[in-house]
């Protein structure tokens, strides 16, 4: 179980000038802004969870994900995991975590593989009766084995993100964070690596803490979000009650006879809004306040449409929407 | 025992790193040699103009010199990690990786790297003890000798310690490879006699950054008889484990302010 209580972290750095002579002026400067990289957090993850962390670049995601595994300490507030602080208890703390940077690999670089996970036996004291066996699971969920006796370096991308999440589940960790595990890869690694931390997940109880900014990883994986903004919380929950956040809405898509246009159509009612996209006609409508059958009856009457394509709205969309309305409200302030 | 134990695997992985460059493996050893046996060769030289320094006759600088090369040797073969920390590793948020196991992160540096050039220095310093000691009449004494293995040994631990604190300092500057090189290079000072030296670099080398302590002092021992071997192998290795509990202490507390990197 993760509890994050007030967590905050201020990073403190000298106020630089430009330029050269600008540089040399900070060296004998006291003055000091400070960036309030999270601030003031609450939640609480209990055992077997996924949770998808998310937000903008720079929201704060990643610091608290490195103050939840011991690399940074936090300014104020606390984090603990099964209760020890990770900062305090940290040797504790890593027996019982595994951590993906996407963007940084945790493996040496210039041995083969296996010979990296041969030093991590060692480092977490894992039996070799367990090694055996996750060595034989993650080869199944993660198709590592292929590639075991060559040297990181010459591994692609997407065979070394497979590489670092099977390092960061060989000891079995009770807690994985994952911080943008999925960056860069491409459509089928991608598939793969959410399917092996879904397979984890089943098989051990692991509890997930995952960033990204893919939200098919999220639809595919988490059943709740929190969505992080400027250090903040905007909002923790359901993955389902945040799309229900702007109603039950659906948008409606067809392809339609030239001359139906969007201006001249006949008005179904105020709730429904027509557009025109991409030379197609797009109905958007609160399912729960006009009737879906409805809506798709007068679409074949009036609008003689030939095909359509009915769709929920995107975690994506409502992530904009929120984002971007926080954005606003921000900029009316000044 | 655990910790021997992970040391070992985590340099027999060293090794195999290393091995993968083969010739980067070779021409690093081989340029550790000639740079030594340059360096020995200047002096050879220095010496040949000027018959002796200070009443030291050549081959008496010559086994200071050589000894000076044996506690530099055995600190280089196990901590040549720290210099990358120093300059570069907590700047660039290069210890991410330390902070995620649950083992010491100083251990962790310490089976990061182990540097084989470490035993090239060994060996040219042990041949120049060998060759000057032959040219020079001793009354070798077990005593003398003692203080030489301590001082070589504890020598080495106590240029460790002072690599630990300064290296840490990164933590907290994000770089301290140059402040590092400043407090290394006073052990170029501790390959001659400290009598060649003014008095208030004589007690910056035996109080403060105690090269001397550890290099001059126990070949003069041994040469001239000049110190009660016994009290200073007691000091030397007194100072060692001051030093080392230190050196520890600073690096512990500065751990805790790193600050990795933006990702």
């Amino acid at each position: 179980m993760i509890e994050v209580n007030e967590l905050t972290k201020v990073f403190r750095k000298p106020v630089r000038g430009e330029g050269l002579s600008g540089m040399v002026k900070t060296l004998f400067s006291r003055k000091y802004e400070e960036t309030r990289a999270v601030d003031g957090i609450n939640f609480t993850v209990p055992d077997g969870e996924i949770v998808g962390y998310i937000g903008a670049n720079g929201a704060g995601k990643s610091t608290t994900i490195k103050m939840m595994c011991g690399i940074l300490t936090p300014t104020s507030g606390s984090v603990t995991i099964d209760g020890l602080e990770p900062y305090r208890k940290r040797r504790q703390v890593a027996q019982n975590i595994g951590v993906v940077f996407g963007q940084k690999t945790q493996l040496w670089w210039d041995i083969p593989l296996i010979e990296s996970f041969k030093v991590l036996k060692e480092i977490y004291q894992i039996s070799d009766t367990d090694y055996a066996e996750r060595m034989d699971f993650l080869g199944e969920v993660l198709d590592v084995t292929r590639f075991l006796s060559q040297p990181v370096r010459t591994l692609s991308l997407g065979e070394r993100m497979r590489a670092d999440l099977a390092a960061s589940m060989i000891h079995n960790p009770r807690i994985l964070f994952l911080d943008e595990p999925t960056i860069g890869l491409d459509v089928l690694v991608k598939e793969k690596i959410r399917r092996a931390i879904h397979a984890l997940n089943r098989t051990y109880g692991t509890t997930v803490v995952l960033t990204t900014h893919d939200m098919t990883d999220i639809e595919d994986l988490c059943s709740r979000i929190i969505l992080l903004e400027k250090g903040k919380i905007l909002y923790d929950g359901a993955l389902k009650s945040l799309k229900n956040r702007f109603g039950n809405l659906k948008t409606l898509t067809l392809t339609v006879p030239a001359e139906i246009r969007a201006e001249t159509a006949p008005p179904l009612s105020p709730e429904l809004t027509l557009s025109e996209e991409e030379g197609r006609l797009v109905l958007r409508f609160d399912a729960d306040r006009l009737a879906l059958e409805e809506v798709i009856q007068y679409a074949f009457r009036e609008l003689r449409a030939m095909d359509m394509k009915l769709a929920e709205i995107s975690v994506g969309d409502v992530v904009k929407t929120i984002l971007s309305q926080q954005e606003a409200a921000h900029a009316e302030k000044i | 025992m655990r910790y021997v134990h992970l040391y070992l695997t985590c340099i027999k992985r060293s090794m195999i790193s290393r091995l993968e460059y083969k010739k980067d493996t070779l021409v690093a050893l081989s340029s550790f040699f000639f740079s030594n046996l340059c360096s020995l060769a200047a002096l050879y030289f220095i010496l040949q103009s000027i018959p002796a320094l200070a009443g030291y006759s050549l081959p008496e600088v010559g086994f200071f010199y050589g000894f000076s090369m044996l506690p530099i040797a055995l600190d280089h073969l196990f901590s040549d990690e720290l210099w990358l920390v120093a300059y570069r590793r907590v700047k660039d948020g290069d210890m991410d990786m330390h902070f995620l196991r649950p083992v010491p992160v100083l251990f962790q540096v310490f089976a990061e790297t182990f540097q084989p050039e470490g035993f090239g220095e060994l060996i040219l310093g042990a041949a120049l003890i060998a060759v000057c000691a032959s040219n020079l009449t001793v009354t070798v004494t077990f005593g003398s000798v003692a203080v030489l293995f301590v001082g070589a040994l504890f020598g080495a631990a106590i240029i460790t310690s002072l690599k630990i604190a300064v290296a840490a300092l990164a933590f907290i500057f994000k770089r301290s490879g140059p402040l590092l090189q400043v407090v290394y290079n006073f052990s170029n000072y501790a390959k001659y006699p400290l009598a060649i030296y003014p008095d208030f670099i004589r007690v910056l080398l035996i109080f403060v950054l105690p090269f001397g302590l550890f290099i001059s002092l126990p070949v003069d021992t041994l040469l001239y008889g000049k110190h009660n071997p016994w009290l200073l192998c007691g000091a030397i290795i007194g100072c060692a484990a001051v030093f080392f509990a230190l050196a520890v202490w600073v690096w512990t507390a500065c751990e805790r302010r790193y600050e990795s990197t933006g990702s």
